[in-house]
């Protein structure tokens, strides 16, 4: 349906003339006590509802169907004609709900039965809804200025529905040949004006409601062309119900709209409550959820059965009760907006408060061949209830390959967990419409924006990075990629900063993988200078943000370690005793890893074999350090050099070492232990030095 | 693409042409990239062969040896198969050859070096009756796929339509005295193009009436489809060039990158996403994805909540060479190198690959824009085997594509919001956007439409009064709701009777009722029959009958 086609626009108007006040003599019985209740009452005279209220309630009907179905862009007009025009509402968004009319209609009351019938008529009403059509909406307006040039190209065009009670034929073409009369006198003065628009097509839908058991005096027309601009119908009702029918003919007929029974919902019975009983409940929505059935021409295969009305079909579809809760991603390839046709009936409202509460439920397609195929769901996404169209036919996406059979397929280490972390940084959120920021972005191109700079670095394998493998750096790294930084901000950056100059400091070891490196990793000093080299290239990638990402930087540069060059002089002479911090060090990762989880401790592990694999190394190079040179330990530890110089450490023995490691840390080594020399302490040590004390005190006294 | 279709051609013709035995081998060095190159069905392809005598009509090439006809049709097809066992070795294929009968050789199938073979054995039959085959094909692909699956149906002939009964025009002409069982086939049941190869160039065609009643076909088809000629004179080099364009129009993925801020990757789109019209007032332009798949960011797969979607379509990644050129297509010298490059291309990280992985784990899709106003979605799709890939679905064309979303240009990053919208805890979520107005199913219109749901509503009322004043609240709410409708509805008898029924209800009142129950009771009556006057002080809808406050009530006391 084009944006401006004749239901862009539909102006209702409903005569309000004192023939209006008279009574569809269809009587209503609501004295419904009488019957359980005391024998002598006398019951009270049944209502009936007058030609006015059935035609309020019906249009309302109508207009309902379609507020539920178009909540925009559809726009009803709404005008009661007697001696003068009563405009309820007009084309603004805004003013289209059923709640504003009814406060409206409250106010212009029933017909008066005692007004002049002569200075009444349904004219002034069909003359306003001309003039209204003429009126430019928002919509409208919109498309003609973001078209500028083409503006002329927007189209205007309406309907007029009009209810009333016409005298007779003659009546009716008076009724046309004023609406057509009026459209070429406002056309006219439209073109000469900047706020109205010259009605380009109008449909004029004349319903005569007349009583029940009265003879029509109007006869049934079907829609005929009146002139270039406007086509007419004539349609004659008996009030009440069949009025009812009618109009829920011409929503369907005049918003594309379909209609589908939900068959064998299961519903708990109210005086039953542990008997559940089968209810059917038939929906309106756009016809395109049923194109499946239409194209494959089995509309009637479907289980499409004709309503009483005789004049439209309903789809039936059966209820499958849900299963799970689970989030599913349907192949779905439409959601349409329904509106139950009995909105107050129980069936109704148990089925849209289940919707409403969160629940899908999946429809099956009854089949005479027995197979079971889902065909659509029913699904509420913020208070609005869809029925989504699900893809039922063969797929013939027959056993695509796997991604991991592709380019990349075979890398394992992808960072998918900080990539979902990133995801999650980076959801999307709905920002009012106005909300554009200084630089004049729209909330979309600062997503782009905010994703352009979270991604300026990021290693997407873990084996490329140290600085996202680290803990200690997560603070920095979550800050640097932000626009702006506050001072605050900056002093954790440099705190991060700091707290690595201290694990350089203590030598404390990097998450650097090896992996593709022959052997063994880089040394621990040039572990830390990859790590530097990295921070600085995530936080470079960042400095033009602002002048305090480039403190960030300054300060990195500032505390970082020696440039290369100077390290390398250092390096020979540097060795031994960095050698030695290695190995201190050696038992507080230990600690570290032994009580973080099972990734962590795996990690460390490996840590350890490469750290072993280097000692390896390094003592068979001419100036390495003597086995027995290194900081007397436990007891253990003392026992591993020989195993070590054997060759490969067992697992066995690497967990016995790590678990006595890690024991040893809960108590304090006796003195004796720390103080011994080759793994053999000196008893009685204080009474040598006692008595050696003793001896010279006593010679000075003897003094 | 239509460099890597000439670069086939100067092979092919590199070798002597011998009943299509050298161009087996062609095919082999095609499927020798298994598992490197994906592609996926999604339109099944009939190819629909004219083996009728006329096909064996010669072909005068200068200082060559005799070429029929048919013999061009074959090389023309060898090309299409090799191109698609290289590059849409998913896609299902089935040959039909027809003269005035006609047969299904080959069954849909994935299996290229079957079709050929069938294709080298093809026999030469009788005359062209080519109504009886597209019924013919029409069945064959209904039985296939039913009718939703779009088809792409490849007709080639000589452009010699036949004569007489049976004959194309003779079909189009009796067109109008058909009875339903005896149908034209055209347009197909399901959706489909037409693709008519005429071995035959522009000129001589035009001499006879083939063109038109081509043209007819492809009209009566809806307009889906094209009709290709050759140009020049006939020769193989002129056939290449005319399925050359068919490829590109019908058999060419989109090549694309999928961007995440700095993150990207080369990316294969299959199928080719169809351009897309929006049915507007002024020009409708069909709209094409854009070749930069941008992501704009990330969302729950409980938030996006199944939405509809226009197409759907596989992403792969794939490893560009320098030539810009992608691999795995092309000349056989490229063939030897790539089981090195395409194992380097297996072990380097990809983006696709990564985002496939996270996309999975956390449950979310991306969102992507395919052009201005256009977006889609990517999350991972895993099939029953366990086999799961990188799936891209198309929205519709739009600024508001999903309700529950709401406009796609206002949604920004959540770290940009006051207050984090999806709560400190991830208890929360901004989706699914609120709508201004609820619905009337959420709310509790009125409608009496049936005496039912009128009567149903008394009832409320009169079930709340009798168990007075419990239920003062629940029953001065309904009485108001009644009110309000009959005053919409201009239905001031019904106040009246109603309010009669509460005067009446009030003398029915047994001795053992609360007192309360009596003043309730008539300060309702009254106030309905006050209503029913229509006199604006008491009927304005907005207006609401309050309780009575009495001695009883708790209200009471306070006054006094």
């Amino acid at each position: 349906m084009r944006m401006f086609s004749v239901s862009h626009k539909t102006a209702f108007v409903v005569d309000h003339c004192p023939y209006m006040a008279e009574s569809c003599r269809q009587l209503i019985e609501c004295d419904m006590l009488t019957k359980s209740r005391a024998q002598g009452v006398i019951p009270l005279a049944p209502v009936s509802k007058s030609l006015w209220t059935c035609a309020i309630e019906c249009s309302m009907e109508y207009c309902r169907i379609l507020f539920d179905i178009y909540p925009t862009k559809k726009l009803v007009n709404y005008i009661v004609s007697d001696s003068e025009v009563h405009i309820l509402n007009n084309w603004k968004q805004e003013h289209q709900n059923t709640h504003e009319l009814m406060a409206a209609l409250a106010t212009v009351g029933p017909p008066n039965p005692r007004q002049d019938p002569e200075c009444c008529s349904v004219l002034h009403g069909l003359v306003a809804a001309v003039e209204s059509l003429c009126k430019i909406t928002e919509y409208q307006h919109e498309a003609r200025t973001s078209l500028m040039d083409v503006a002329d190209r927007v189209a205007n065009r309406g309907r007029i529905i009009c209810l009333t009670n016409a005298k007779s034929d003659t009546h009716v073409r008076m009724l046309e040949d004023c609406v057509l009369e009026t459209i070429q006198e406002q056309n006219k003065l439209a073109a000469g004006s900047d706020r109205l628009m010259p009605i380009q097509q109008c449909e004029l839908v004349l319903v005569h409601i007349f009583p029940q058991g009265d003879d029509t005096l109007v006869s049934d027309r079907q829609k005929k062309e009146l002139s270039s601009v406007l086509t007419s119908e004539v349609h004659s009702v008996r009030a009440g119900r069949y009025l009812a029918s009618k109009l829920n003919v011409l929503v369907q007929q005049h918003f594309d709209l379909a209609s589908t029974t939900i068959t064998n919902i299961p519903m708990k019975e109210e005086q039953h409550a542990n008997t559940s009983a089968n209810y059917d409940v038939e929906l309106l929505h756009h016809r395109d959820a049923h194109i499946e059935f239409i194209k494959s021409g089995d509309l009637h295969m479907a289980g499409s059965t004709s309503r009483d009305s005789g004049l439209k079909e309903t789809v039936t579809l059966k209820w499958c009760t849900p299963r799970t809760n689970s989030v599913e991603l349907h192949y779905c390839t439409g959601a349409y907006r329904i509106s139950p046709v009995d909105v107050n009936s129980r069936p109704s409202s148990c089925l849209t408060n289940f919707l409403l509460n969160g629940r899908s439920v999946l429809l099956e397609q009854p089949r005479k061949s027995g197979s079971k195929v889902i065909s659509h769901m029913l699904s509420s996404h913020g208070g609005e209830i869809f029925l989504h169209v699900l893809n039922s036919t063969r797929s013939t996406l027959e056993d695509p390959p796997s991604i991991s059979e592709g380019c990349g397929g075979r890398v394992t280490d992808y960072r998918i967990t900080d990539f979902g972390e990133f995801m999650r940084e980076n959801r999307l959120t709905p920002f009012p419409d106005e909300m554009v920021d200084t630089l004049g972005r729209t909330p979309i191109e600062r997503a782009k924006f905010q994703l352009e700079r979270h991604t300026r670095y990021w290693p997407m394998i873990i084996s490329q990075t140290t600085i996202f493998n680290m803990q200690a750096v997560v603070p920095l790294a979550n800050l640097i990629v932000k626009d702006t930084l506050t001072d605050e901000d900056v002093l954790t950056c440099q705190k991060t900063v700091y707290n690595l100059v201290d694990m350089e400091r203590k030598s404390d070891p990097l998450p650097i993988s090896t992996v593709g490196s022959r052997g063994k990793g880089p040394k621990r000093d040039e572990q830390y200078r990859i790590m530097w080299n990295e921070l600085e290239t995530l936080v470079k990638a960042h400095v033009g943000n602002s002048e305090r990402h480039q403190r960030v930087l300054d300060c990195i540069s500032a505390c970082r370690s020696k440039p290369p060059e100077e390290e390398e002089r250092k390096k020979r002479g540097r060795k031994r005793e960095d050698k030695e911090e290695k190995d201190k060090n050696g038992k507080d990762s230990e600690e570290k890893s032994w009580t973080a989880e099972s990734e962590r401790l795996k990690g460390a592990m490996e840590r350890e074999k490469d750290e072993q694999a280097e000692c390896e190394i390094i003592k068979d190079s001419p100036d390495s350090p003597e086995p027995l040179n290194k900081k007397p330990r436990l007891a253990t530890e003392e026992q591993q050099p020989p195993e070590k110089s054997k060759g490969p450490v067992s697992l066995l023995s690497l967990w016995t070492n790590r678990i006595t490691q890690a024991n040893s840390r809960k108590h304090q080594e006796f003195a004796g232990r720390l103080n011994s020399v080759n793994n053999k302490a000196e008893l009685y040590q204080h009474l040598k030095e006692e008595n050696g004390m003793d001896a010279h005190e006593n010679g000075k006294a003897t003094r | 693409m239509t460099l890597r279709a000439m670069r086939c051609c100067a092979k092919l013709l590199s070798h002597s042409w011998a009943a299509g035995k050298d161009t087996d081998d062609a095919v082999r060095a095609g499927s020798g990239h298994s598992g490197q190159i994906f592609s996926i069905a999604n339109m099944p392809t009939v190819v629909l062969m004219d083996s009728s005598l006329s096909m064996t009509r010669p072909v005068s090439v200068e200082g060559s040896e005799e070429f029929q006809r048919k013999h061009l049709a074959v090389h023309g097809l060898t090309m299409l198969f090799e191109h698609m066992a290289t590059n849409y070795r998913l896609e299902f294929t089935s040959l039909v050859a027809f003269s005035s009968l006609w047969e299904l050789l080959v069954p849909f199938t994935r299996d290229y070096n079957t079709l050929q073979e069938a294709l080298n054995n093809l026999e030469d039959y009788d005359k062209t009756c080519l109504e009886a085959a597209l019924q013919g094909v029409s069945n064959v692909v209904q039985q296939e796929w039913g009718t939703s699956c779009p088809c792409q149906v490849v007709l080639v002939t000589d452009g010699a339509m036949g004569i007489g009964r049976g004959s194309l025009r003779h079909s189009l002409q009796t067109l109008k005295q058909r009875t339903d069982d005896k149908k034209f086939p055209l347009p197909f049941p399901f959706p489909s193009k037409l693709y008519v190869m005429c071995i035959a160039n522009a000129e001589e065609f035009q001499a006879s009436d083939g063109l038109d009643n081509l043209e007819q076909l492809i009209s009566l088809n809806g307009g889906e489809g094209q009709i290709y000629t050759m140009e020049g004179p006939l020769c193989l080099k002129s056939v290449q060039t005319m399925f050359g364009k068919l490829i590109d129009q019908a058999y060419s993925p989109l090549h694309a990158v999928l961007r995440c801020g700095n993150l990207a990757s080369d990316v294969q789109v299959f199928p080719r996403p169809e351009p897309v019209l929006i049915d507007e007032e002024v020009d409708p332009i069909p709209k094409t994805v854009q070749t930069d798949l941008e992501i704009v960011g990330f969302v729950e797969i409980g938030d996006i909540s199944s939405p509809p979607v226009i197409s759907r379509h596989l992403v792969l990644p794939i490893a560009v060479n320098k030539e810009g050129d992608e691999m795995g297509t092309g000349t056989a010298d490229e063939t030897e190198e790539e089981p090195s490059t395409n194992q380097m291309a297996g072990k380097s990280p990809n983006f696709c690959v990564l985002l496939h992985g996270s996309l999975k784990v956390e449950g979310m899709v991306a969102l992507v824009q395919l052009g201005p106003d256009w977006f889609g979605m990517l999350y991972s799709q895993a099939d029953s085997k366990k086999k799961s890939n990188l799936m891209m679905s198309l929205f519709e064309l739009g600024s508001e594509p999903l309700p529950w979303l709401g406009r796609m240009s206002q949604l920004g990053p959540a770290s940009d919001a006051a207050e984090n919208p999806y709560g400190e805890d991830d208890s929360k979520s901004p989706f699914p956007i609120q709508p201004k107005n609820k619905r009337s199913y959420a709310q509790n219109v009125t409608v009496w439409i049936k005496a039912s749901g009128l009567q149903t509503d008394v009832q409320k009322i009169f079930r709340n009064a009798r168990k007075l004043p419990e239920k003062t609240q629940t029953f001065y709410k309904e009485l108001n709701r009644l009110r309000k409708a009959a005053l919409a509805f201009g239905f001031w008898e019904l106040l009246k009777s109603v309010a009669e029924l509460l005067e009446r209800e009030c003398t029915l009142l047994p001795d053992s009722a609360h007192p309360d129950a009596a003043f309730q009771l008539s300060h309702a009556s009254q106030q309905l029959k006050l209503a029913s006057t229509g006199d604006s002080k008491y009927a304005a809808f907005e207006h609401n009958i309050a309780p009575m406050l009495t001695d009883f009530s708790g209200g009471g006391a306070e006054r006094m």
